[in-house]
């Protein structure tokens, strides 16, 4: 039907064909550069490859043996299925606190969205060897400040039950970032709306429950699932602070595909091991989609 | 019609004599070659040194002009990967400095037979562990380096202990760095290994799985494992070695625990000969001695040195090949020698190394004569394979959760999985 009215008149198809016209070299780029890759690492997984030496094909041995004989598969992703439990509820949670104070109405307003934003372009590496310094158990801030108030501070990053939970932590760092895309989300809702609650005696808790959440909803769903794939993707931290250790308590699945891919030489495993992660992402993806008629809000 | 005649030869006169000297030009020109050289920058060899010598070398080749690309070390293995990988636009030069690149490499065999290259003139172990690969030379070895265990003889001094002498065991390293702990200034006696494999586990004569490949009974919870193991506990233990996170935190990424031992916070550090040059220049009263020793058994050191290579695909193999006898033949490491903090592969050209007189770079010879870890393990590719599902031993000892009589039976709880990865690994990589 919509592709109909594409066609529809003389008009309707110059335009048509000239808005394809015009994403043209988009398309182009996104086959060359994304889509004909992706292909072709579908296609790696099923063969045994490594950079040097010709991909060959062994059909599904490769998911056989992630899904039966290896057991660090099993752990990269329950690792990574954690850490996506912990950082996520966190991330938003701390987003949206983040972007009501900033909606507040008071001088200076601009400044302050511009500090909390600036974290979110810190390079990655940068701001994990800072976290590594502020929890250094002997000697960082974090367990000095702690012992002045008679508690001795974990091992963090270096401590196998404190681990992932610090990795996770980090991520409160970068909610700058999020938190101006709800802030976009909040500038949205009318202010009628708040006015006509009010004058109907709602208060500001109730006005938050109410008018607020409902009408951010739809950032929310946004968020989420980016900031979901962006959980399933952690690799940095792991990779500068920890190593995957202590005791591969931060062994997240990217990691494991490095090593695979670019230290173990074992180029086609590696390949179906992002397959499936792309795989996992889609279902939780679809899955979040699916349920959020029953929780998203569209004022329309 | 004349007049058109006309006009055309005249315009042909006139393009005739533009055309021969442009075509002449094109014969000049292409008479020039263009090598590309994709390298590093580090302290041993900088850019500005690596460039002067390329230009050293077109003085004497008029006709062969070497493009330097300095890369960042971080981004090499990748650039290096990818452009082997696709098979185009690779460099024509390069360090091949992993094996898994080595059957990209152009073998030198040809070349060396050819000119009557001689292949002697470079320390014997290095060009055995970095030059050969099976029937094939892939490479020259550019440069020697290796680990050393470096003492501050100011701290030693203070204390009024000895200095350990190049014959001290791993049992001497322990007593030492309990003695020259100084909790007041919050300095440690020495550092702890930070991973297994090189020279102090194979000086347990532990290594990861046999000699054919076929299995880790017997190595991962053989007795010379357990020794190491139990090693690294007692050290660990005694407390006066700094631990993981204060190695992590306090030492610059990937050299080791140099800034610790500069500062005077570590009596010992097992670092490397770029770090004893640096403790020259930054004044430190330094000793250097072999890793230690473990008593009856041979004795190891993990060195290095730069396999520097041949793209096979090159469009200019002998050009290459020019310049490659060049930069890592004696006139090109004896020009990277005076320029910088340079230790050069062949023999004649280390013997004229400035300071060679000097107790350290002594000591350091020492080490350059034991045998090589890399001999194993640059021939038994699932080291690395084994060493990962076996990791958590180390983790456990390293955390101090492990009683010291129950590392043997953590070890063998460990060969399931480390006979997975090296059956796995074997039947893909061949060892």
């Amino acid at each position: 039907m919509v592709l109909k009215s594409f066609f529809a008149t003389k008009r309707a198809r110059k335009e048509t064909r000239d808005g394809f016209i015009s994403i043209l070299p988009w398309i182009i780029g996104f086959i060359i550069f994304f889509f004909l890759p992706v292909l072709k690492s579908v296609y790696y997984s099923f063969t045994e490859w490594s950079f040097m030496i010709d991909p060959v094909w062994i059909g599904l041995d490769n998911y056989r043996y992630m899904f039966t004989d290896d057991p660090l598969f099993y752990k990269a992703l329950s690792v990574t299925f954690n850490y996506v439990l912990l950082s996520l509820p966190i991330k938003l949670f701390l987003g949206v606190m983040l972007a009501l104070l900033l909606n507040w109405k008071i001088r200076g307003m601009n400044l302050y969205r511009t500090l909390f934003y600036i974290p979110a372009v810190v390079s990655g590496v940068s701001v994990a060897l800072m976290w590594m310094s502020l929890l250094q158990p002997d000697t960082g801030i974090v367990n000095t400040l702690l012992s002045y108030i008679g508690i001795q501070g974990p091992g963090w990053f270096w401590d196998p039950k404190w681990a992932l939970i610090s990795v996770a932590s980090l991520s409160v760092w970068r909610v700058g970032g999020s938190a101006v895309i709800y802030l976009a989300g909040l500038q949205n809702i009318s202010p009628q709306l708040y006015e006509a609650s009010e004058i109907d005696g709602a208060g500001k808790i109730r006005q938050f429950w109410k008018i607020t959440l409902p009408l951010l909803t739809p950032t929310l769903l946004f968020q989420l699932i980016i900031e979901m794939i962006g959980s399933f993707k952690v690799f940095t931290e792991a990779f500068v602070i920890t190593g995957g250790g202590p005791l591969k308590a931060t062994y997240f699945y990217l990691l494991y595909f490095y090593e695979e891919a670019f230290q173990n030489s074992n180029t086609g495993y590696a390949s179906a091991l992002v397959v499936v992660l792309v795989i996992i992402i889609m279902t939780f993806t679809a899955i979040l989609r699916y349920t959020s008629k029953h929780w998203v809000y569209y004022e329309s | 019609m004349k007049r058109i005649v006309f006009m055309v030869v005249c315009v042909l006169l006139v393009l005739l004599p533009v055309s021969i000297f442009a075509g002449a030009q094109e014969e000049v020109s292409e008479e020039v070659v263009t090598l590309n050289w994709w390298t590093i920058n580090s302290e041993d060899y900088t850019a500005e040194v690596q460039t002067a010598l390329a230009r050293e070398f077109e003085k004497e080749h008029p006709n062969i002009k070497v493009e330097v690309t300095v890369l960042p070390s971080s981004g090499f293995g990748q650039k290096m990967n990818t452009a082997l990988g696709a098979g185009e636009g690779g460099p024509d030069l390069a360090f091949f400095w992993t094996t898994a690149w080595y059957p990209e490499a152009l073998d030198l065999t040809p070349y060396i037979e050819r000119d009557n290259f001689d292949t002697s003139m470079y320390i014997e172990s290095f060009w055995k562990t970095r030059a050969v690969a099976g029937d094939k030379v892939v490479g020259l070895p550019l440069g020697v380096g290796a680990s050393l265990v470096m003492y501050n003889k100011d701290i030693f001094d203070a204390k009024g202990v000895p200095y350990p002498e190049n014959d001290w065991t791993v049992y001497d390293y322990l007593e030492l760095v309990q003695e020259l702990e100084n909790k007041d200034v919050k300095a440690w006696g020495g550092d702890a290994p930070r991973k297994p494999f090189r020279a102090l586990w194979f000086n347990f004569d532990a290594q990861p799985y046999s000699d054919d490949s076929m299995t880790v009974d017997g190595y991962i919870n053989g007795e010379g494992m357990v020794e190491a193991y139990t090693w690294l506990w007692d050290l660990v233990n005694t407390g006066a070695v700094p631990s993981t996170s204060d190695l992590d935190t306090l030492s610059s990424e990937g050299t080791g625990p140099v800034d610790l031992f500069l500062a005077g916070r570590l009596a010992m550090a097992t670092l490397n000969q770029g770090h004893m040059l640096t403790a020259i220049d930054s004044g430190v009263r330094f000793g250097v001695v072999p890793e230690p020793r473990v008593p009856g058994n041979d004795r190891y050191c993990n060195a290095w040195s730069l396999t520097s290579s041949i793209w096979k695909g090159t469009e200019h193999p002998d050009e290459a090949w020019e310049f490659l006898k060049y930069w890592v033949g004696p006139e090109g490491q004896r020009f990277i020698m005076n320029k910088g903090h340079f230790f050069p592969s062949i023999s004649s050209v280390l013997a004229e190394y400035e300071g060679a007189d000097k107790d350290y770079v002594q000591g350091f010879y020492e080490v350059l004569n034991m045998p090589q870890v890399g001999e194993w393990l640059g021939t038994h590719l699932s080291a690395g394979t084994v060493a990962r599902a076996m990791q958590d031993v180390w983790d456990k000892v390293i955390l101090n959760m492990v009683d010291r009589d129950a590392i043997k039976s953590e070890l063998e709880a460990m060969m399931p999985a480390a006979q997975k990865a090296l059956d796995e690994s074997r039947e893909r990589l061949g060892n």
